[in-house]
């Protein structure tokens, strides 16, 4: 199974019901496994706090809610991470495909993607890089129960050696 | 000229058990003294945010209107909002923005609405067709009712007279903003 339909399985199975994105170019697969998935809304938003937005009203309504993003768009969305779902408890999965490390030719994609871990380890904000492809179902099912579980947002670091080709 | 907190008061009127999520300062401060209730929705930072918020309610919940109450300083932030609102174009959404033409909280620096920029006419580009400007009391109350009956998505944007309702309920809301469970509680919704 390719990485795309591990992760997307997992959404499915940790009961995801609305997955908003800002595209990555490494994200098209993942993009296109979902819209296979009658259970999962996938929505596009005009910017990453935007959709941490969307899904936090989704997570008010009663529905999961899963924002994916490259992690430059972790950049875009700290202060409603920090304001929005940290103090008000409101949890979510954070899809990031990880730029700025092995093989990244963007050198404006190097300080954040560098940068991301240490950004959400102050935060307080739990994060995980699965290793292999056949490890991210499990592992993005176990970090969403994690995140609806404790209230929090919790993200998953996707590594760009998944993807494979080039990023914009 | 619109009073804020007069018309908050004639919209919780008006809104029955629907959900009202409020934005940053000004719009959340007016819904406490306007009347706390279990629907109501407050945020205390994420400027720009709560116009996305209540979208992703809006689809969770077709089953209730769902009334977003933004500013001017905020929406300017996220104008990109508009655009996926009207992508989205859920019917039972209602999104109210108090244009007071300043950043009230912060000292009433001016925004960009007082040096001509208009709302109304940036949600109708951006393809929310049911978009609308009023300026005085009685034609808030009436789109509003339209709003709530009539298919949208809306965005009203209400002239509203600049400066304060008064001391911002800052100690009843440190507390009263946390309590998100209790907000989906009051619609229905199981623990996570």
């Amino acid at each position: 199974m390719h990485w795309q339909q591990e992760v997307a399985r997992g959404m499915v199975r940790a009961g995801i019901g609305l997955a908003a994105y800002v595209p990555d170019s490494g994200m098209g697969p993942l993009l296109s496994a979902l819209e296979a998935c009658p259970a999962i809304r996938v929505l596009s938003v005009t910017r990453e706090e935007e959709g941490l937005g969307v899904v936090s009203g989704a997570y008010l309504g009663g529905v999961r809610g899963a924002l994916l993003t490259q992690t430059s768009g972790m950049g875009n969305s700290l202060n409603a991470l920090a304001s929005l779902n940290l103090p008000q408890r409101i949890p979510c999965l954070l899809l990031v495909t990880q730029r700025g490390e092995l093989g990244e030719f963007n050198p404006a994609q190097v300080p954040l993607g560098r940068a991301i871990r240490p950004i959400l380890d102050a935060l307080g904000v739990q994060h995980y890089t699965p290793h292999r492809p056949q490890e991210a179902g499990d592992l993005v099912r176990h970090a969403a129960e994690l995140a609806f579980a404790s209230l929090a947002p919790v993200a998953v670091l996707l590594p760009r050696t998944f993807a494979g080709g080039n990023g914009a | 000229m619109v009073d804020r907190l007069e018309a908050t008061r004639r919209l919780l009127e008006l809104a029955g058990d629907a959900p009202v999520l409020a934005g940053i300062a000004g719009p959340a401060f007016d819904l406490y003294r306007a009347g706390d209730r279990p629907e109501n929705f407050y945020t205390w930072g994420a400027m720009g945010v709560v116009g996305g918020l209540g979208l992703g309610l809006a689809l969770a919940r077709p089953d209730r209107r769902v009334i977003v109450l933004d500013g001017d300083g905020s929406l300017l932030m996220n104008l990109g909002t508009l655009a996926t609102i009207a992508a989205e174009a859920p019917p039972n959404l209602v999104h109210v923005v108090w244009d007071n033409e300043q950043y009230e909280v912060t000292g009433g620096q001016p925004t960009h609405t007082a040096r001509g920029a208009d709302l109304a006419a940036v949600a109708r580009a951006a393809g929310v067709r049911r978009a609308e400007t009023v300026r005085d009391l009685d034609t808030f109350c009436r789109t509003l009712e339209r709003s709530l009956v009539e298919p949208g998505p809306w965005t009203i944007v209400v002239k509203t007279r600049p400066g304060r309702s008064g001391r911002a309920p800052i100690d009843a809301l440190r507390f009263r903003f946390l309590d998100t469970e209790g907000f989906r509680r009051a619609l229905g919704v199981a623990p996570a």
